[in-house]
């Protein structure tokens, strides 16, 4: 009996022993899945690699010890493991290795303090390339490709103008002046100033309105006004609406036409357009009005304006600009009656649209005003241009302010078959505003690829991730600089903030006027404003001739060698001909200054030429400046070049005696 | 130093004409062995850049800052300044000349002007206006104007 049981015991033993061993094997060789899985992954093959490429390099590169490397950013909330296969980001031996093995090109921010992912984007804890770049369908937060990547500085970035993000200031600045800030609500960007409709229907003919309506960009190549893509019948609709719109903001009648317009002779009318042509020159209405797309582009352009506006609101406007359009930027210049009427008969003549047909008859529809309206809320016209009691009754649309981190889930791509991603959705969205959808609403504004793409770098920097204050850079709030009395209201009426930078205010067109009298002699600057000819010769732009009076001038003058003037820069220099010639051996011979600059009859054309600098500039300017220009100027390209203290006094001693 | 090894084209600079970009998607592809790079200036500035690395991008912005004005958009030393200047501004496009120079040489022209090398105190010296990171970006991009079949010698 007890053999027996022993017998079936000893069986059983042998059976589980020869389970407990299969399974052993197997338990054995399961473990060992995992270990070489690990042993073959992408990343250990990358590296074993780099050690062997280092090898075949002149130069001695540390090579890599095998494991994973990663950056942990705790402020960012970031890991990346990008260096584990990305390892000769540091080692400039490697600037030209094949990737991933290449030096990253230089920064300004450590791969230690920042990692990588705050600028690349893309997945940092991934271990394996597809994964990291993000080149999974739908992955929300795919690598950013190269022509982006300065959308991370504007994460980070609110100043105005961020070094060496050409692209984001690009997008920046057109965010800005094509005033998206209308519609869309953004941060950091308020509403520009755009002309308002009030008294439309006393300004401009109707048939020039539909034409405008229906295609902006026809009248004015230039125009920020976009094309809202009208049909016929909401053109003309709109246009009825409009025209009913006869009162100006404030009430403001217009002048009548004096009769030397109205009833001249044609000699007599041909007299006057030649003078008003010369005074048109002198004003250079052409630095702010392109006449048929030559000039600048801050106003509109003037090429075809007879056909546009009446003679009347021509000559009301010229004489008062502000009495029609509140706010407006053009200077009131101090034409006297016969100069004005001139330019008024010169405009007639001239700035004529030859090809415009003649108006067809048109019946006005009696429901035009609530028709009219619905479309003119429909679009939002009163995003942008004011309209009395009709503004603020347009539909918004959606605010931007974090656009940089909508899901992908929330875009509908509709048909349009573009690449699945944020930033091709925002490039697409912003060239052809109603690709996704027939019901969409938004104008096609004519911008380039290049400019579509800046743009979409502007707005991919507005995310909602939450990014500590140490590593933010804010605009500084300043107190905006607004000249009172006298010289306030000179500076209102000419409009110098238009081109002149004055008290960190203004359009840097021309130049910064914050110490023009440290840098200007008085009877100099007098005579510059009666007669603003040419400093530079390279520049294709000149001040215009406001035919200010002696008074204005004064006070203008006066001001500015009370309040835009330094003690700091003054300096006293000697007269000394021994000093001079110092200074004029100095200025040939040693720093060759003469490459740039104009004396007597040999020179450069890059600078202005400095025959005259004696009578033009004071010697404390020209002693600092020739110390450190970028410290007066920070954008000019004068090379600081170290002069010491002595030569740098001979040479203003040198220049101080041209005169 | 290291040696350059990469043959590059020529780089094509336009000086673009009025009139909007016609939006065309130009297809540049970078490879190891030969590049076409091109610098798109329009009313004085860079509008746009292609087949250029980082850092010459930001030589490229620079250059059309400070030395195009004499040194021409190419490189040519046919500028709008360069007429008035006696010797005239180097052709920075001739390949014998820039291969015997090192990124060294480029760099001191650059920083300390002409009379640091011993030739015409008509260039400027840009050591202390730009930075050292400035410089060598600009000399990056210097290189990039020789046409083919430049060697180096060390």
């Amino acid at each position: 009996m007890e053999l027996d049981v022993a017998l079936e015991g000893d069986l059983l033993m042998k059976g589980l022993r020869k389970s407990f061993a299969a399974v052993s094997v197997l338990f054995l060789l399961v473990m060992a899945v995992s270990p070489m899985k690990d042993s073959l992954r992408e990343w250990r093959q990358v590296q074993s690699r780099y050690n062997r490429y280092i090898e075949s390099l002149p130069q001695r590169v540390k090579p890599t010890e095998p494991g994973l490397q990663q950056v942990w950013v705790p402020k960012l909330e970031r890991v990346d493991r990008c260096v584990t296969c990305h390892l000769g980001l540091k080692e400039p031996a490697l600037r030209n290795a094949p990737e991933p093995y290449r030096t990253h090109p230089a920064i300004y921010h450590d791969i230690e303090d920042f990692g990588c992912t705050v600028c690349h984007e893309g997945q940092g804890a991934a271990t394996e390339y597809r994964e990291s770049v993000g080149k999974v369908k739908y992955w929300s937060s795919p690598m950013l490709p190269q022509a982006y990547m300065e959308a991370s500085c504007g994460k980070c970035h609110k100043e105005a103008e961020v070094p060496q993000a050409p692209t984001l200031n690009l997008g920046r600045k057109l965010l800005r002046d094509s005033n998206c800030a209308g519609c869309h609500a953004i941060d950091g960007y308020d509403k520009q100033w755009v002309p308002g409709l009030d008294g439309i229907g006393s300004k401009v003919n109707r048939a020039w309105l539909v034409n405008w309506l229906r295609n902006p960009a026809g009248y004015f190549a230039k125009t920020k006004m976009p094309n809202f893509l009208l049909s016929d019948d909401e053109a003309n609709t709109l246009a009825d609406f409009l025209m009913s719109f006869k009162q100006f903001a404030g009430n403001s009648p217009l002048d009548s036409l004096p009769r030397r317009l109205t009833a001249a002779t044609e000699a007599e009318k041909t007299r006057l357009a030649e003078r008003g042509s010369t005074r048109f020159r002198e004003a250079r209405c052409i630095s702010c009005h392109a006449i048929n797309g030559k000039g600048g582009y801050v106003a509109t352009e003037l090429g075809k304006v007879a056909s546009k506006v009446s003679p009347v609101w021509l000559y009301s406007y010229i004489r008062n600009p502000k009495h029609f359009q509140p706010g407006v930027l053009m200077p009131r210049y101090r034409f006297n009656d016969i100069d004005l009427q001139g330019i008024v008969a010169y405009m007639q003549s001239e700035f004529l649209d030859y090809d415009a047909d003649f108006p067809a008859a048109h019946t006005i529809d009696p429901g035009f005003y609530e028709k009219g309206l619905a479309i003119f809320r429909k679009y939002n016209c009163s995003g942008c241009h004011g309209l009395k009691g009709v503004s603020d009754l347009g539909e918004r649309a959606p605010a931007l302010t974090y656009i940089g981190s909508k899901k992908l889930y929330e875009i509908d791509f509709g048909k349009s078959g573009i690449d699945p991603t944020l930033p091709s959705f925002l490039k697409t969205k912003i060239l052809y505003p109603r690709e996704f959808s027939k019901s969409m609403k938004m104008p096609q504004f004519g911008y380039s690829e290049k400019e579509a793409e800046a743009i979409a770098v502007a707005l991919l920097g507005c995310t909602d991730e939450k990014i500590p204050d140490e590593f933010m850079v804010r605009r500084p709030p300043g107190e905006k600089f607004s000249p009172q009395g006298e010289f306030g209201a000179l500076v209102q009426d000419l409009a110098c903030f238009g081109c002149h930078v004055m008290g960190g205010r203004g359009r840097p067109v021309a130049t910064d006027l914050s110490l023009e009298a440290s840098q200007t002699q008085r009877g100099w600057l007098e005579a510059y404003f009666k007669v603003p000819y040419s400093l530079r010769p390279m520049l294709t732009e000149r001040m215009p001739n406001f035919f200010m009076t002696g008074g204005e001038i004064k006070t203008i003058v006066d001001y500015m060698e009370t309040a835009f003037i330094a003690d700091s820069l003054d300096h006293r220099v000697s007269g000394d001909p021994g000093d001079v010639a110092i200074g004029r051996g100095l200025f040939f011979e040693r720093y060759g200054c003469h490459a740039c600059h104009q004396v007597g009859s040999r020179g450069g054309y890059v600078g202005p030429p400095l025959d005259n600098v004696g009578a033009r500039l004071k010697a404390g300017w020209v002693f600092h400046w020739l110390k450190n220009p970028q410290a007066l100027k920070p954008s000019t390209i004068e090379p600081n070049n170290n002069i010491p203290d002595g030569e740098a006094e001979a040479i203003t001693a040198y220049l101080m005696s041209l005169k | 130093m290291r040696s350059d090894t990469y043959l590059m084209m020529c780089a094509v600079v336009l000086v673009g004409c009025a009139g909007p970009n016609d939006g065309r998607e130009k297809d540049h592809h970078i490879t190891d062995s030969g590049r076409v790079a091109e610098v798109t200036v329009r009313n004085g500035s860079v509008q746009q850049m292609v087949g250029l690395s980082y850092e010459e991008q930001q030589g490229a912005l620079l250059y059309n800052r400070y030395c195009a004005v004499c040194h021409g958009q190419e490189g040519r030393g046919d500028g709008f300044n360069s007429f008035s200047l006696d010797p005239r501004p180097r052709d920075l496009s001739d390949s014998i000349y820039m291969a015997a120079l090192s990124d060294a040489q480029i760099e001191q022209t650059i920083s300390g002007g002409g009379r640091s090398i011993n030739k015409t105190q008509l260039m400027p010296a840009y050591g202390w206006t730009l930075s050292r990171r400035e410089i060598q970006g600009l000399s990056s991009y210097v290189k990039t104007f020789a046409t083919p079949s430049r060697t180096k010698k060390e």
